[in-house]
């Protein structure tokens, strides 16, 4: 399962779960502002505090920010 | 092989200008595309509270585009945010604009592709963005009435941006990583506001706080002194780019890289038409990008007559 981590009043949040719906791609959306364990594991993945969107298939490989190129290599899209 | 789609017209942009004009096009029968790269909205995607937009006391600058989007949107214009543009060719009839997916002939281009100001470049930026870090004093200053503000940058847009806060800042704070580049007259006025303090050769280092920003961290590269200051916000004005590196083969720009067109919005080229901030003029405002979208979209229209007329 694809997750996304965001926060709520983030655009480029908004607009990445948008291209990932767009593709059909099914995903868990994690709000680190409300989820101190999701900002965390956000944070434990990219080094980077209130680094967002941050999108990962495995929580291993990610993307920061919206990058549709990235994100189509990431997904296989 | 990317497919063919003609168009009659395609919008660059869909911030303001670019919105205003897919909905005049759209109320004119017009087959209108809009491509936009970033986000819909533009400058304003993250504003506050608009409160120089005529019709509304005070508007969130995402409510007030999403009520634009959806009326260019109901007179039947198309806007898609994910397929980038690669390439523009505006000389010919049709122009051409190849995306990553497409290729799109249209008779007219109305290029409304704005400005950016630079971001602060720290990665908790986007956390803070609206609630906290502002790029537009104007829309969201008066917000911080009686608070403790901080203005980053040095030229004369940051200067007057910092002066214009005052009227609300209880305490203001002007940081610079070198030193001041306005004017003489806008320096001295600033100066002069008791409840400023200049902080040059100063790196802004770190943003904090829970759900909105409190602290700020930074460095005296001159004294070599760390310090964290308590601030309600700060109003980014580091510079500005005009979003025309994709036409700067296809149109001559201005030395601040804008595309020069009259009132008209009228460019060199005939059916190519430039509206909103990307528009070499001296007023950039959200109600002048919507005006230069009304005009790009009704002059688009009248081309558009003239050139099925003469074929």
């Amino acid at each position: 399962m694809v997750k996304i981590y965001t926060i709520q009043s983030c655009q480029y949040c908004a607009k990445t779960k948008r291209f990932l719906a767009s593709k059909g791609v099914e995903f868990e959306e994690l709000d680190i502002e409300k989820d101190p364990a999701a900002r965390e594991a956000c944070k434990k993945l990219t080094g980077m505090d209130w680094a967002v969107p941050v999108t990962t298939i495995d929580n291993e490989h990610y993307v920061i920010d919206y990058d549709k190129e990235a994100l189509e290599n990431l997904l296989c899209l | 092989m990317k497919e063919r789609i003609h168009k009659d017209v395609v919008i660059i942009g869909a911030g303001m200008a670019g919105l205003t004009a897919a909905l005049y096009c759209g109320r004119m029968n017009l087959d209108t595309l809009v491509l936009e790269n970033g986000l819909i909205g533009g400058q304003i995607a993250n504003a506050v509270a608009i409160e120089n937009y005529p019709g509304f006391v005070s508007v969130n600058g995402g409510d007030l585009i999403a009520t634009v989007q959806q009326q260019a949107e109901n007179f039947g214009a198309v806007i898609d945010e994910f397929d980038e543009i690669e390439r523009v060719t505006l000389k010919t009839t049709p122009k051409i604009i190849e995306t990553q997916e497409k290729i799109y002939e249209a008779d007219a281009v109305i290029i409304a592709s704005g400005m950016n100001r630079r971001k602060l470049p720290l990665p908790e930026e986007k956390k803070f963005a609206g609630r906290g870090v502002h790029y537009c004093e104007l829309c969201d200053g008066h917000a911080y009435d009686g608070k403790i503000i901080a203005v980053a940058g040095g030229g004369n847009a940051a200067v007057d941006a910092a002066y214009f806060l005052t009227k609300y800042a209880k305490k203001l704070y002007l940081i610079h990583r070198s030193e001041l580049r306005a004017d003489d007259f806008s320096q001295k006025r600033l100066r002069g506001n008791d409840k400023v303090t200049i902080l040059l050769q100063t790196d802004i280092k770190a943003l904090h706080g829970d759900k909105k920003l409190e602290t700020v961290d930074i460095f005296d590269k001159t004294t070599g002194e760390a310090k964290t200051l308590a601030i309600d916000g700060i109003f980014v004005n580091i510079g500005v780019e005009p979003n025309t590196a994709l036409f700067k083969d296809e149109l001559h720009l201005t030395a601040s890289g804008r595309i020069p067109a009259g009132e008209d919005c009228k460019t060199e080229l005939d059916g190519v038409f430039a509206a909103g901030d990307v528009r070499e003029k001296q007023i950039r405002q959200l109600t002048t990008a919507a005006a230069d979208g009304t005009t790009a979209a009704l002059l688009a229209e009248k081309y558009l007559a003239k050139l099925k007329e003469a074929n």
